[in-house]
C-alpha cells in the first residue's frame, strides 16, 4: 500500500536548529556561521577579531574533520572555545552544535562564532541555528569561485575578501569577484581585508559590533 | 557531497513511518529533489543502496523526480523555468531582481509498503 510521507529530508536538522535558535535567543546571543574553503583564513580572521578591542564578549565553536589546532589558537586569546571533530563529515550540522552548547557560557557572551569545516559547498546547506552566515574567500583562490560555488555566496550576509595584500602578486580580478558575488546576492556586504597587514579589519569589526549589539 | 548522510536520513524517516503505519517492509521510496539542492540523484541512489541492507528498506527501490529551477522575475513580472542549476539573470528580460520559487527541494513524497 501507498503511505504518504511528505517530509523534508532535512527536517530533523531544521528542528534541532530551531532549538539551538531558542537557546541563543534566551541568552540574547548573536550567532554567526563562518564558512569558507580550507585555508582561506577563517581562524586568522577570528584571531584578529578577538585581538581588536571590540568590547564584545565573543565565544567560538571550532569545526574541523580532525585535530584541535584551531581551538588552541583561539584559546590563546582568552575566548571560550569548544572544538568539534566531525570525524570525516564535510560540514557541521545542528545536532553537533546542540551537543556542545552546554560547554559554553552562553549567558556571558554577546557573540558566538561557529567556524564551519573548510569546504565551499556543504556547510551552506545546513542550518545550525545561526543569525547570519558569513563567508571568507582568499584572493589566491581565484576570481572564478562565486560562479563555481554559488550557494555559499547566495546564503551569506557578508563576504570577507581575505589576503588582499597579495593582490599585486596575483592575476586575480577582484572586481569580477565582487561583481559576480553581488549578481548572486545583491545584499551581500563585502569587506576587503588582510590579516597580515590589518587592512580593512576595523570596518569588519565595526559592522560586527553593530550587528551583535542590535540583537 | 554528503549524499550518504542524506540517504541515512531518508532511511530513518521512512523506517519510522513504515513501522508506525503497522507495516514491516518498504518496497519503494519516492523523492523529489531540486536541481539546485546540491544533491546528485545518482549518488543518492548509490548511497541508499549501499546502506539499506540493515534496515526494513533493504528491498526498497528509490525513485527520484528531479525538479528544475523556476523563478518569478520582479522586473518583468513573469515566471520562468530553466534547465541550469543556478542563474544570475532573468532568462526572459535579463533583469537581476528575481526570486527562486522551486529547485531547492529535498523531500520524501510517499512510499510503497507491505
Amino acid at each position: 500500500m501507498n503511505v504518504k510521507v511528505v517530509t523534508r529530508i532535512l527536517e530533523a536538522n531544521e528542528r534541532i536548529a530551531r532549538e539551538n535558535r531558542r537557546l541563543f535567543d534566551n541568552a540574547a546571543l548573536y550567532v554567526i556561521n563562518l564558512m569558507s574553503g580550507p585555508g582561506a583564513g577563517k581562524t586568522s580572521i577570528l584571531e584578529k577579531t578577538l585581538s581588536l578591542n571590540t568590547g564584545l564578549r565573543i565565544g567560538v565553536i571550532e569545526g574541523d574533520i580532525a585535530g584541535s589546532d584551531d581551538a588552541e589558537r583561539i584559546e590563546k586569546h582568552g575566548a571560550p572555545v569548544v572544538q568539534i571533530n566531525t570525524g570525516g563529515a564535510c560540514h557541521l550540522d545542528a545536532n553537533m552544535i546542540y551537543e556542545v552548547l552546554q560547554d559554553l557560557p552562553l549567558q556571558d557572551l554577546d557573540l558566538l562564532f561557529i567556524e564551519n569545516v573548510g569546504n565551499l559547498v556543504c556547510p551552506a546547506e545546513f542550518k545550525v541555528g545561526e543569525d547570519i552566515k558569513v563567508m571568507v574567500l582568499s584572493l589566491a583562490e581565484g576570481h572564478d569561485k562565486p560562479l563555481k560555488y554559488p550557494l555559499m555566496f547566495q546564503e551569506s550576509s557578508a563576504l570577507l575578501l581575505n589576503k588582499i595584500d597579495l593582490a599585486p602578486y596575483l592575476d586575480v580580478d577582484i572586481n569580477k569577484i565582487k561583481k559576480d558575488a553581488l549578481s548572486l546576492n545583491p545584499n551581500l556586504k563585502i569587506f576587503e581585508v588582510s590579516c597580515k597587514t590589518g587592512e580593512g579589519l576595523s570596518a569588519w569589526t565595526d559592522w560586527l559590533k553593530e550587528k551583535a549589539l542590535r540583537s | 557531497m554528503h549524499e550518504l548522510s542524506i540517504a541515512q536520513n531518508v532511511i530513518d524517516i521512512v523506517s519510522e513511518q513504515c513501522t508506525r503505519s503497522g507495516h514491516t517492509k518498504i518496497d519503494s521510496v519516492n523523492l523529489r529533489i531540486g536541481r539546485a539542492s546540491g544533491i546528485m540523484p545518482d549518488a543518492l541512489i548509490f548511497a541508499f543502496d549501499a546502506i539499506k541492507s540493515d534496515s526494513i528498506a533493504r528491498d526498497a527501490v528509490m525513485n527520484i523526480e528531479e525538479i528544475p529551477v523556476s523563478g518569478l522575475c520582479n522586473d518583468c513580472a513573469k515566471s520562468f523555468i530553466v534547465q541550469e542549476e543556478y542563474i544570475l539573470y532573468c532568462p526572459l528580460c535579463n533583469g537581476s531582481s528575481f526570486q527562486i520559487t522551486a529547485g531547492r527541494e529535498l523531500d520524501i513524497i510517499d512510499m510503497e509498503v507491505s
